[in-house]
Order: C-alpha cells, then structure tokens, then sequence
C-alpha cells in the first residue's frame, strides 16, 4: 500500500524563514536555506517551500554572515534546491508558465498554485498541459466563515464564494496533480487540524490532498492520518521547535502503526 | 534598502536590529512578545512548573549517567539561577560545564570558581589553546567583524559534547532567544537546536571554515571542542537542551538580587562603559565592550539599547531614561579595545580599517569624511572619521 507522507513546510518572506500564526503574525527565524539542509538530514518525505513575501524585497539585512544574503526568490530556490535531498514543491507569485519553468529548472519538483488558479482557473489546465498534472499542486487556503468554510486568496484579503470542496473538485477537472489544505483559522495555533475540512475535501476528491494548519503535537499528525483520508500531512512551525523533528516526529507515527516510512537519518 | 534608521516605537531597538521584525502599528517582535509573557498569570507559572517537572521526569527515565542533568554555566547570575533551580530547589545532581575562553574579568572568575562552593554540584572547565584562540580572535573579527566567534561557538558546543560522553540527557539552558528578537512564544516551547546554534550564535560559519587562513594557520585537531556532534550521536543519549526560561518567569534584575544575597554572586564593582549595568556579561570583559562596539559599528546600536529595551520592557525604565542611556553610552570606544589590542598584537590602524568594512549601509552613510547616523532622539550625527580607502566610499554616499 502506498505511504502516507510526512511533509514539513517553509515559509519564505522578505528572504527569511519564518513562522506564521493565522496569516497574520509572522516572527523571523533565520535564513531561508540552513532549515532546508536540516529537513534533509532528517529523512523528510518530501518539502513544500512557499514564498509569502508580499512586495518584491528580499533582504536578510545584513552581509556579515556566513552564508549568503540573496535578494531574489529565483537565487533563494537556487541554493534550497543544492541541499534538498527529497522532492521540493514550490509555491508562491507564481503567475505565469514561464514562472513554472523557472521554478522547474532551478531544481523545483513540484510547483503549488493559489492566487493564479483562482484569478484564472484556466491557468491551473494550462500548467498542468504543459508540465504534467503530477507537477501542480493547487494550495487552498480557507476560513471559517461563520459556519462556512471559504475558500480566501491573496493572503487572506479576497473571500471567494468557493467552498473548499466545490475548488478542490473544480482543480482537479482543470488538472492539478494535488491539493494542500490549509485553514487559516487554525494557522500557529496548535490546537489540531480542522478534521471536517480535511474530511470534506478528501472525499469529493480522487487526487492527494495534503493537510495543513494547527500541528501542535505529533499526535495532531495521528489524528488526521487516522480520522480522514488524507494522503500527506503537513506542518510547518512546529518543526522549528525542537532538532530531529521530522525524525521524532516520524518515529511516532510509526510506532503507533500508521502506514509512514519508518524514522530514518540521511547523511549528506 | 531602508533609507533612515527606524526604531520601535516602544523600546530602543532599531528595525535592522537582528532578526527583528516591526509591525504596521510600530511596534518590534521583542516587544510584542514581551508582552505576551508579561500578561501571564501566577496560574499560568503554576501550569508551567509542573510541566517543567513531568518533562524532567520524561527525560531523566532515559538517563544512564550519574549526573541528572548538565548545565551550561559562564558563572554568571543566569547560571547561579539556573543552578539553583536544579540543585537547591529540585535536589538533582548537575554537572556543570564552562567554556573558558580566556576573557573572563576578576569578578567573572571569582564567580565561575565559586560555584562548587555555592552549590553541591562538579564543575568541569574546559580552555582551548591561547595560541588558537589569539588566532581565532583575530581571524574572526577579519572574517567577520567578531573577536569572540570562539566564546558563542565553545559555549554552544562544548556542553553538547559533554552531554554524550557523559550519556547526559538533559541540558538546561537559561533565557530562551524570544526576548532578543522575538522569534518564539512562550507556547512554543523551544528547544536548544542545532540551527540556531549554527544560524544565530556562530552565523553560519563552522570550524572548518577557520581553516586554510595563510595569516593565521589553525589545524583541524585545533578545534575538536568546535565540532557539533551528529544527529545519530545526539539520538543514541537522546540528548534534549530545554530553556528553563520557558518554564519560569525570567526577570534578570530579581534574578541577581537572589543570586547575590544567597549564594555571594557578586556584581560588577565598577560600571562599564558601554552600559550601565553591572550585572551582565562578566564572564566575558569584550561582550560590554569591544565586541559590542562591533555591534555599533556594523548596525548603529550598542549594549545600552539592549539593556535599555529589556528593562523598559519589564517596566525598570521608561523611554525618555532609555534614551539618554543610548545616548551616553551606545557609542562609547572602551578602553578594552586596547586590551584586546594588546592581547592579539594588533594595530588601533588595523582595527579601525577591519571594523569599517563592516559598516551597514543601511544604517550609516559618509559626509565630509565622516560616519553618519540617525538617532533614536530623531537627529542625525557624525560618530568619527573614515578609515576606509576612497574607492570604496561610493555606497555610503546619500545624495
């Protein structure tokens, strides 16, 4: 039976690593790079690195350090792409093929979509005709609107009128190879995923869909693993936290028989 | 490129400061997180404290050694707390482990080698080789305008190489990174990594990058102590560094007084120059002084803005004092620079070439041959001449 998978997220903005907390606070924690080579070493299925810079700079602010300050995304993926030793999907102001291209050429294996597919649905079926549905990821971020779930974009500045699930059906048609679902509401929050949210979309659609929002315990990761049917289950922050995380992480979903890759370390 | 220096409308901190970040409302991640923890109740503590004694619990069941816990102590007042906290209040047995990297003043020693008196616990302290660290001193402010590369890389590694020979799986640290640039939350939880040790306290350079200096040859077998363990070796103790920060409320001025009536910590007997604390940083006589000039040089703020934003933040200061403490002591040349001079064999020539090269140019520009700055009291000055050759004054010029 094919693996479920373990995927940590990076958020890149303004050039630095950082950690979100509903899409709205975000702390610096260091260079965009050195948590890449980390996930490596630790066995990391795969990695979704996603650029939420919202204007072009990209500046670490300062030029005495020991590793490079790049002030563009393309020279940032450039290196990630040098210590990623595990497939690497990239997401974020893309709006363009020939941004794909270049995503693709620079070492990308997988590129995710969001505000693109929801401007122009069309573009998630161009993309994917010209590089293949296994390569698009279409990222859906949503928020509980009362008592409905809605899809929001450009950040969280545009509410659509899409529910999570109708987008994920309506993507998969136009080709997307996957679906990241994330909810807003419980981005750096730590208490557990939205499980109905993820229950929603996995069962109107026949692609992978790969959780995200709310990991605060590695039981959290059980849960959905357990409860929906998921594919992947992803996180970001919480790797952060502590060294050999994916690693620790990975040894308890194993351990409690969930259907992962067993807990391994790469040396590179 | 920002184009005026911008400050943090509550504390003193400049926005190039490391790692910060301010929000639309002008307010810094120091700040913000300040108050977050500022908020929290004695109910709160009280949770927390007995988390705190359940993790303990958890990683001592996988504890083959002797020792229950290793500490990381300078012999400064965060590590007579630290200490006290597991030795006298919890009744464990630490060892306590020193990197000595030969910069300690007279009141810094007297405090490192008091610590066994004070407390039941062994001492361990471990000295690279003079020659290699008059070496590292200077290849490093070269490299990369820091003398004390050696003291940040000895005091986060030593203690984790410690820690596996010993089969020791827990260290307890002090203060957790979130009051110096607001990266974490209380909620986070924090562990001592290997990425911050690599990104923030080394800044990404490793010891093998010291090697292959022509001017200042260095070994590899130099800088054993230098080498982080692997994550196989870190697995097989299940080595975990915790920040005892997290756990209990860190309030470095109450911190001293206790230290000091209880265990005969003693203070600076006089005030440095470029803060005027007395308690902060004796283990090492550069940190307050020449190093942290560094800091002024390459991004426009000192020691005093540090101290300063920590005590406004904690309400032992308001912002107009906060001010005049910048202004009178951010800038300051001490006169350890001529310690430091001495004790490497370097010129003042040198130093001041070295050090401008460092400068940031988004905090300082040059006019008639002079280094300008903005202000946190909202003017611009001049802080002395130039030493950097012309052709390379073309991206410090404003208009």
């Amino acid at each position: 039976m094919k693996k479920k998978r373990l995927i940590p997220v990076l958020l890149l903005r303004n050039g630095w690593l950082v950690q979100s907390k509903q899409f709205k606070r975000y702390q610096n924690l260091g260079n965009p790079v050195s948590a890449v080579k980390r996930l490596s070493e630790w066995a990391s299925d795969e990695l979704i690195y996603l650029d939420i810079t919202r204007d072009n700079s990209y500046d670490m602010r300062r030029d005495d350090l020991g590793h490079p300050n790049r002030h563009s995304i393309l020279d940032i993926i450039d290196d990630v792409s040098k210590v990623a030793f595990m497939p690497i999907t990239v997401g974020g102001r893309i709006r363009t093929l020939q941004d794909i291209e270049q995503r693709l050429a620079l070492g990308a294996d997988k590129i995710s979509l969001n505000t693109a597919a929801i401007d122009n649905p069309q573009f998630v079926e161009a993309a994917a005709r010209e590089f293949g549905s296994q390569c698009i990821v279409v990222s859906i971020d949503v928020r509980l609107d009362g008592e409905a779930y809605r899809v929001v974009t450009k950040g969280t500045s545009q509410v659509t009128d899409h529910t999570p699930e109708d987008w994920a059906g309506r993507v998969e048609q136009l080709g997307a190879g996957e679906v990241l679902v994330n909810s807003v509401d419980r981005d750096g929050m730590k208490n557990g995923y939205d499980l109905d949210l993820l229950d929603r979309v996995a069962r109107r659609v026949r692609i992978p869909v790969i959780a995200c929002g709310g990991v605060g315990d590695w039981e959290h990761l059980a849960d959905a693993l357990e409860q929906t049917d998921v594919d992947a289950v992803a996180a970001a922050n919480i790797f952060h936290y502590s060294d050999q995380s994916v690693y620790l992480a990975k040894k308890y979903l194993h351990e409690r028989g969930l259907n992962v890759r067993p807990a391994d370390l790469l040396a590179i | 490129m920002h184009d005026h220096m911008s400050y943090c409308n509550r504390c003193m901190y400049p926005a190039v400061a490391v790692n910060l970040s301010v929000d639309d409302e002008g307010i810094c991640s120091s700040c913000r997180v300040a108050e977050e923890f500022e908020k929290l109740t004695p109910e709160f503590w009280e949770k927390r404290r007995l988390r705190f004694e359940k993790t303990i619990e958890e990683i001592r069941k996988t504890n083959k050694s002797d020792y229950d816990c290793l500490i990381p102590v300078s012999g400064g007042k965060d590590s007579y707390f630290q200490t006290h906290m597991m030795a006298a209040e919890y009744g464990l047995k630490p060892l306590l482990v020193t990197y000595h990297g030969n910069n300690y003043l007279p009141e810094g020693d007297f405090n490192r080698d008091h610590m066994r008196h004070a407390f039941d616990a062994d001492h361990l302290v471990f000295g690279p080789s003079v020659e290699v660290l008059k070496k590292l001193n200077r290849l490093c402010f070269r490299k990369m305008g820091d003398m004390n590369w050696h003291a940040h890389c000895g005091i986060m590694t030593y203690p984790i190489q410690i820690a596996i020979k010993f089969k020791i799986p827990l260290m307890m640290w002090g203060e957790t990174a979130w009051d110096i640039s607001g990266m974490y939350e209380p909620d986070d939880f924090v562990e001592f990594s290997a990425r911050m040790r690599h990104e923030h306290a080394l800044r990404g350079y490793e010891w093998y990058d010291m090697l292959n200096d022509p001017q200042e040859p260095l070994r590899e077998k130099d800088l054993s102590w230098a080498k982080y363990p692997s994550d196989e070796e870190i697995l097989s103790v299940g080595v975990r560094g915790l920040y005892i920060g997290n756990f209990f409320k860190w309030d470095p001025n109450q911190h001293s007084r206790m230290v000091q009536e209880k265990y005969g910590w003693k203070a600076a007997d006089r005030p440095f120059e470029r803060t005027y604390r007395t308690m902060s940083n004796l283990d090492d006589r550069y940190e307050n002084g020449v190093h942290d000039l560094l800091k002024f040089i390459k991004f426009g703020y000192g020691r005093a803005s540090d101290h300063a934003s920590k005590d406004i933040r904690t309400g032992y200061m308001d912002r107009a004092r906060g001010i005049e403490m910048v202004r009178k002591h951010d800038h300051v040349v001490s006169q350890d620079l001529y310690y430091w001079l001495n004790y490497v064999s370097m010129s003042e020539d040198e130093f001041w070439a070295t050090a401008d090269r460092f400068r940031d140019p988004r905090v300082w520009w040059i006019e008639d041959g002079q280094w300008w700055k903005d202000n946190i009291w909202g003017q611009a000055s001049a802080y002395g001449s130039v030493h950097l050759p012309k052709e390379s004054w073309q991206k410090y010029f404003r208009r």
